[in-house]
């Protein structure tokens, strides 16, 4: 979340909508995505982030919420007040395969004798104005796809059934969703009828050079590992489809770096913290350390 | 004086029949002038004796009279008269063995003394049972002692006479054959050999008499494989494993001799010495374990060798079948120890490896095969056991053994791999004509000829005809611009691969010291500079520099200066970014330099070590400085003073570097030009006429096809050509093909053609359960598409059956409600559940209510399921249900409408009265009944068969493969599933897994299903064995539960039980005791197993 350097003794802890990022992320564009999610967020226009595992979605979206500004007048508590707010709040959602839409709209709770009703994220997002983001929404159950239909269009209005209520989103809000094309099963593709609301920013991992820049910032290890790291996972990424489902990902690159950083030795920190969590398979992981030793010396 | 005894003896032989006579008066004219008259008389006394004797013995007479003359040449009368008796004594015994005995003395006579006659008489005697046939036999020995006994001293001939006596106990046909072969096969023997080659045979009569004519036949030409001085010492051996072996004796004898001709004779003796140390144990473990000696000790030393026999005499100890099996190299564990001993690493063992590894760094789909594969091709490469590649698969040599450990010969692996790699990886064939070089300056990049032709660009057109330059690649006009193709070659390689190199140690650091150490090695192994011409001398100078060892270059003082500037200019190509066009630039530059210089030999004192300093600093050098000529002008004037004569010496490339390999750009280029891969992408093939490409090649070739064979230059060219074109179609073929499968589901369903049925081969370990070990690679499963016939069956089937789909299918229906299960009294959910709110509140309103777990949460259960069914296929399955059923009569009516009512009418009578089906008729029928249910319910699933003969042929149908859709195809290849052949089940039933596990699900199923016990020819020690096929059936399916799969066992045999009793154990099973039940039961049964 944040990249605090001070020693915190105490958690913190935020009302979902009102988490906002204090500090910027860090975040290196690659493209235009800068310039795409702001746009679409100007016209109001959902975000569909497509690419692989560990490759900076989550960080883009935190990124972009940082820097969106909304200074807009709101009603709160009855009052009219000028927000100060510098970026929008950002709600993040991590599905899982039994999110309902009670999960993200709300439900009732006894409370004494009395039922209350608790918004869900979304919901609270929407009545905020916040970026929701549904991270990995495919893994969630298809009842709650259909539920941000209405969101996603030109209405840009969340049913909440139980209470007969309609809500209308609050400027600033926004969904983005993501997905991962590469590892789901055939079963869990995002049916056309969602997809189609979203403009898609497609990721991929940082060409050679920006990757070790961001492994060295992130990690804290000198650039020419970095860099080191950067070309090994190239290398490794030339798997993908061929024994790995997936390729190593930038965060397992930080993962490795920090090790590397830490003092342990660059064939052994690539090792644990890439090799083998990578795959499970043997012949596999072999040449991945041929690769890994061919680049690093002990 | 004489007159009156000869008389007397002529009179007395009257009485016999003429020819005595006549022979009598042959011999009297031989021994008169030897003998004194009194000796003749005795002659002419026991001569009629011996006539006189018994009714035939005048015949023996008659040898006596024959063999007298040619005897008395050889000793005195006295001594012969001595040596006749033992022939008369024989009479006793029989006048024909007298006879013969007498008909071979004088041939016999040199190698023998007289006093040795009763023994070798007696040993006759021995072979004569009384009876007619061994008579003969006897006879024969007598005949061709005189061959035998000048290979063999009479003392041996015991052990002959032994054997032939054996042999005669039970064919005397067979007996007097090997006694008639005994001359020629001892001859063939050394002479210390015989004696032990007699007594192994003696062992063999005893043990597997058939066997001894082949022994005779065979054995002298099998011994000679064994290395002389341990012959004998494996006969002995041979002998005491044929005492426990029984009838196996001698075909061991046979093979591990053999196998032996495989094994480097220098140890033989060590190999002999560890199999009699087996023979101890197991004679069939000592005989094996020779057997095995040629795979041993092709991958480890003797003492390595003596290592795993000690490894497997352990084994052996404990269980015989075990041990044997190590030996046999049948066990998984005689392979490992072998792989763990010995030090050197085979391709096939880490080419997997090896291929991720270059596909990592190079991000292309590389192969990697042995060099071997390429050489085998002929197109070009020769050398079988070093490093290269053509641009789409790496070649690496079979093994590599060079240093004591494992690790260290992997390293070298992966250095070959790497070079390799980064010739792909940094673009060694991407050479173009019309790219520029980024360390030279342009205009060199062909400087030579181009600058002088005025072509700004270095690109000489070789070819006039316009036509014609297209099908030149780029790389081959570059070459083409030099008078000397060989030299340009050379040096473009020397740069080529010092680029590379430079590249790869810098990228991959951690290569570096397998890189270096291999460096040395090669620069280790180098011919000695001084003895070569000068410029021959200087490329391999720049060749030692590419090794980074500027200090083993070798060059006269003088000529320091002459030395520096090519190896300047190949210190450029070192820097960072140069591509392969900067190789080629320098390539020209170093060529122009050293074609100034004359081929002659040197003659100088002050050869000396190339100091660092004098090679410059790498990146001090001007352009200009490399610029032939401008610096030293006439580098000829130099280099007079050292050429004592001014014969110019033909120029030899230098020695190949082995870790670098063979480097053929030019036929690389080729290659993907004539596969349509040049750098334009997916241009078309080119297509050339042969005329074209013979031209094309004769020019551009020459080195290759040179080696190639020593026959005419156009010939091998032509041959060569056929080859390159073979290859590039073969490739060509592939991809069509590739296409063509692609395609299959869209535009195949239209012509509804299928691609051809090609059987794709599996290996398979077996388990032996009496070595407790896998036999590895044992069965190969040859999987193949099941063959189409109509859809017809198919809906037939489910029409005869329309109740019973029905049902299933409502059954399976069923299924799908459960999908989601509803968990209730939650503490969270997705809703109230009305029921625990209502007690809720009433228990509240009563006043003690404290249950707050008044959640509920529909939980998708979601059937995640893959099953595999695996048909028994195999000929028994061929029963009829009931036996006395008719053919049906299909066709017999013509068109005549009322033959057909009168057959309709009888098939109808007939079929109420027999039903007569098959037992694969009915998996059939289950099998669609079941895939019905299975559409419905959406699992995945897959329906295979096996059949087969023998381990090498298990044949495996797909009928529908896991994630193939269901359609009219699947339908119209089950119409087609037969009864084939026999059962083996365990590779079945490991393909199948193999297929199971390549397929995603939570829950996988493998149900086989058969009408009996498994078997197949060599499925067990013989066909009635029934333990090891049900042995080794268990261990696979254990194998898939281990991999976490359900297996599942159904058997319409009703004595099932028994084995799949034992072959189950825990595992479920069933026995469909009905078995016209079996549509019905089987999806009932799934739905049990998967509810």
């Amino acid at each position: 979340m944040t990249t605090a350097t001070e020693p915190i003794t105490e958690y913190r802890s935020w009302a979902v909508e009102e988490f906002r990022l204090e500090e910027e992320p860090y975040y290196v564009p690659v493209a235009d995505e800068v310039e795409v999610f702001q746009a679409a967020w100007n016209s109001k226009i959902p975000v569909l982030l497509k690419g692989p595992t560990g490759c900076g979605k989550t960080r883009f979206v935190e990124y972009m919420a940082y820097h969106l500004n909304r200074p807009l007048a709101v009603v709160r508590d009855g009052k009219t007040e000028i927000e100060d707010e510098s970026n929008l709040p950002l709600v993040t959602v991590a599905c899982h395969e039994d999110l309902t839409a009670s999960d993200l709209v709300g439900r009732y709770l006894l409370e004494g004798n009395e039922t209350v009703w608790i918004d869900g994220p979304l919901t609270r997002a929407v009545k905020a104005g916040a970026i929701c983001y549904l991270d990995e929404v495919v893994e969630a159950r298809k009842d709650t796809t259909v539920l941000i239909h209405p969101l996603t269009d030109h209405r840009r209005i969340l049913p909440v059934e139980k209470k007969s209520q309609l809500l209308q989103a609050r400027d600033g809000f926004l969904l983005v969703i993501s997905f991962n094309p590469g590892y789901q099963s055939a079963l869990k593709d995002l049916k056309q009828s969602t997809r189609q609301r979203f403009v898609a920013v497609e990721f991929d991992y940082p060409p050679r050079e920006t990757e070790a820049e961001i492994v060295q910032h992130e990690s804290g290890c000198d650039y020419d590992v970095a860099l080191n790291l950067a070309k090994m996972a190239e290398k490794i990424r030339n798997l993908r489809e061929h024994g790995l489902a997936e390729g190593a990902s930038t965060r397992l690159l930080i993962y490795a770096g920090r090790m590397i950083a830490e003092g342990v030795s660059p064939r052994r920190a690539c090792q644990v913290s890439i090799v083998w969590p990578l795959t499970d398979d043997g012949e596999v992981q072999r040449s991945i350390e041929e690769v890994v030793s061919s680049i690093f010396e002990d | 004086m004489t007159a009156q005894p000869v008389e007397e003896a002529r009179e007395g032989l009257r009485q016999f029949p003429p020819a005595l006579g006549q022979e009598f008066e042959g011999a009297l004219e031989a021994v008169q002038p030897i003998l004194e008259p009194d000796e003749l008389g005795q002659w002419l006394s026991d001569g009629l004796d011996i006539a006189r004797h018994s009714l035939r013995s005048w015949e023996a007479a008659s040898e006596y009279f024959r063999a007298s003359g040619l005897i008395l040449e050889q000793i005195t009368y006295d001594r012969m008269r001595e040596w006749c008796a033992v022939g008369i004594d024989l009479m006793e015994t029989s006048p024909a063995l007298s006879g013969a005995l007498f008909r071979a003395s004088p041939a016999v006579l040199p190698h023998l003394s007289v006093p040795q006659a009763n023994d070798w008489a007696a040993q006759g005697k021995s072979l004569y049972k009384g009876t007619w046939k061994s008579g003969s036999l006897s006879a024969q020995y007598f005949d061709v002692s005189p061959q035998i006994l000048p290979h063999l001293p009479l003392s041996q001939m015991r052990l002959l006479v032994d054997l032939i006596d054996s042999l005669a106990s039970h064919s005397y046909e067979l007996a007097s054959a090997c006694l008639g072969m005994a001359p020629g096969v001892l001859s063939q023997l050394d002479r210390s050999d015989r004696a032990p080659f007699l007594e192994f045979g003696g062992i063999v009569a005893h043990t597997a008499w058939v066997d001894a004519r082949v022994y005779f036949e065979r054995g002298p030409s099998a011994l000679r494989q064994v290395s002389e001085e341990q012959r004998p010492r494996y006969l002995s051996l041979a002998g005491q494993v044929a005492m426990q072996v029984g009838r196996l004796g001698h075909p061991y004898f046979i093979e591990a001799a053999q196998a032996l001709s495989e094994v480097d004779k220098d140890i033989h003796q060590g190999l002999l010495e560890l199999s009699e140390q087996l023979a101890g144990h197991s004679g069939d473990a000592a005989m094996e374990f020779l057997k095995s000696s040629p795979r041993v000790a092709n991958r480890l030393g003797i003492d390595d060798i003596a290592r795993w026999q000690e490894f497997g005499l352990q084994i052996l100890q404990q269980s015989r079948d075990g041990g044997e099996a190590f030996f046999r190299l049948e066990s998984a564990r005689g392979e490992e120890v072998m792989e763990a001993l010995s030090s050197r690493v085979d391709l096939d063992r880490v080419s997997e490896l090896i291929r991720m590894y270059c596909k990592a760094l190079t991000g292309v789909d590389v192969g990697v095969k042995a060099s071997e594969e390429l050489t085998a091709k002929g197109v070009g490469w020769v050398d079988e056991s070093s490093p290269t590649t053509e641009g789409t698969t790496i070649y690496l040599p079979e093994n590599v053994e060079r240093y004591p450990t494992k690790d260290e010969n992997f390293a070298v692996y992966k250095v070959f791999a790497t070079h390799q790699a980064g010739r792909l990886e940094f673009g060694s064939f991407e050479y173009q004509s019309d790219l520029e070089p980024v360390h030279f300056p342009d205009g060199q990049n062909g400087a030579h000829t181009a600058t002088q032709n005025g072509h700004g660009n270095g690109v000489a057109p070789a070819v006039v005809d316009g036509e014609e330059t297209e099908i030149h690649t780029d790389m081959e006009r570059f070459f083409d611009q030099f008078d000397d193709r060989r030299l340009a070659h050379d040096l473009f390689t020397i740069v080529e691969d010092t680029r590379i190199d430079t590249i790869v140690k810098r990228e991959y650091a951690g290569v570096r010291r397998a890189f270096s150490r291999l460096q040395q090695a090669a620069i280790d192994r180098r011919r000695p500079v001084e003895d070569m011409p000068a410029r021959q001398a200087m490329v391999e100078n720049l060749l030692r520099a590419s090794l980074d060892e500027i200090g083993r270059i070798r060059w006269p003082n003088e000529l320091a200066e002459e030395m520096r500037t090519p190896l300047r200019i190949l210190n450029r190509i070192r820097h960072e970014g140069a591509t392969v066009q900067d190789s080629a630039a320098a390539t020209a530059l170093l060529y122009e330099w050293l074609s100034q210089i004359p081929n002659v030999e040197l003659d100088s004192e002050d050869w000396s070590d190339f100091e660092q300093e004098m090679s410059g600093e790498p990146d001090s050098g001007e352009d200009s400085d490399m610029m032939p000529g401008s610096g030293s002008s006439g580098l000829e004037e130099s280099f007079m003073p050292f050429m004592p004569g001014s014969e110019e010496r033909p120029y030899d490339s230098p020695d190949p570097v082995d870790f670098r390999g063979d480097f053929k750009p030019e036929l690389v280029q080729l290659l993907m030009k004539l596969k349509g891969e040049t750098g334009s992408g997916d241009a078309p093939p080119i297509p050339l006429s042969k005329e074209q490409l013979q031209e094309l090649l004769e020019k551009s070739v020459e080195i290759s096809i040179n080696e190639l064979m020593d026959m005419d230059l156009a010939e091998s060219s032509g041959m060569f050509l056929d080859n390159l074109l073979k290859e590039v179609n073969q490739i060509q073929g592939e991809r069509q093909e590739g296409q063509q499968a692609m395609g299959d589901d869209s535009t195949g369903a239209e012509d509804g053609e299928e691609l051809p049925v090609e059987a794709a081969s599996f290996y398979y370990d077996e388990w032996d359960f009496r070595a407790a070990d896998y036999k590895p690679r044992w069965c190969r499963v040859q999987e193949q598409r099941g063959e189409s016939g109509t859809t017809n069956y198919y809906t037939e089937t489910l029409h005869e059956h329309t109740q019973l789909v029905q049902e299933t299918r409502k059954q399976f229906e069923m299924l799908r409600p459960e999908l989601f299960r509803k968990m209730k009294r939650l503490t969270d959910g997705e809703d109230y559940d009305l029921d625990a709110v209502i007690e809720w509140y009433t228990e509240k309103i009563a006043g003690g209510a404290s249950e707050t777990k008044l959640f509920y949460r529909r939980n998708k259960v979601e059937r995640d399921v893959a099953v595999a069914f695996l048909l028994d296929v195999s000929a028994s399955t061929d029963e009829e249900i009931q036996k006395h059923h008719d053919q049906r009569q299909d066709d017999q009516f013509d068109d005549d409408p009322r033959k057909y009512l009168s057959w309709w009418a009888q098939r109808r009578a007939e079929a109420a009265r027999h039903p007569g089906k098959r037992i694969i008729d009915l998996e059939k029928e289950a099998v669609v009944l079941l895939i019905e249910a299975l559409e419905t319910i959406g699992d995945k699933y897959g329906v295979y068969g096996f059949s087969g003969y023998g381990r090498d042929n298990v044949e495996f149908f797909v009928y529908k493969d896991m994630d193939e859709p269901f359609g009219d195809r699947i339908k119209e290849r089950i119409d087609k599933i037969a009864p084939v052949r026999s059962t083996r089940m365990g590779p079945a039933i490991r393909h199948c897994i193999w297929k199971l596990q390549n397929t995603d699900a939570k829950v996988k199923i493998l149900m086989l299903l058969s009408d009996g016990r498994p078997q197949d020819h060599g499925y067990g020690r013989d066909r009635t064995e029934k333990e090891y096929a049900i042995h080794d059936t268990k261990m696979a399916l254990t194998e898939a539960r281990r991999e976490g799969m359900v297996p599942f066992a159904l058997t319409v045999d009703r004595a099932g039980h028994d084995y799949l009793k034992q072959m189950c154990q825990d595992m479920a099973y069933e026995v469909v005791a009905d078995i016209e039940s079996l549509p019905r039961r089987l999806p009932a049964l799934y739905r049990r197993l998967t509810g």
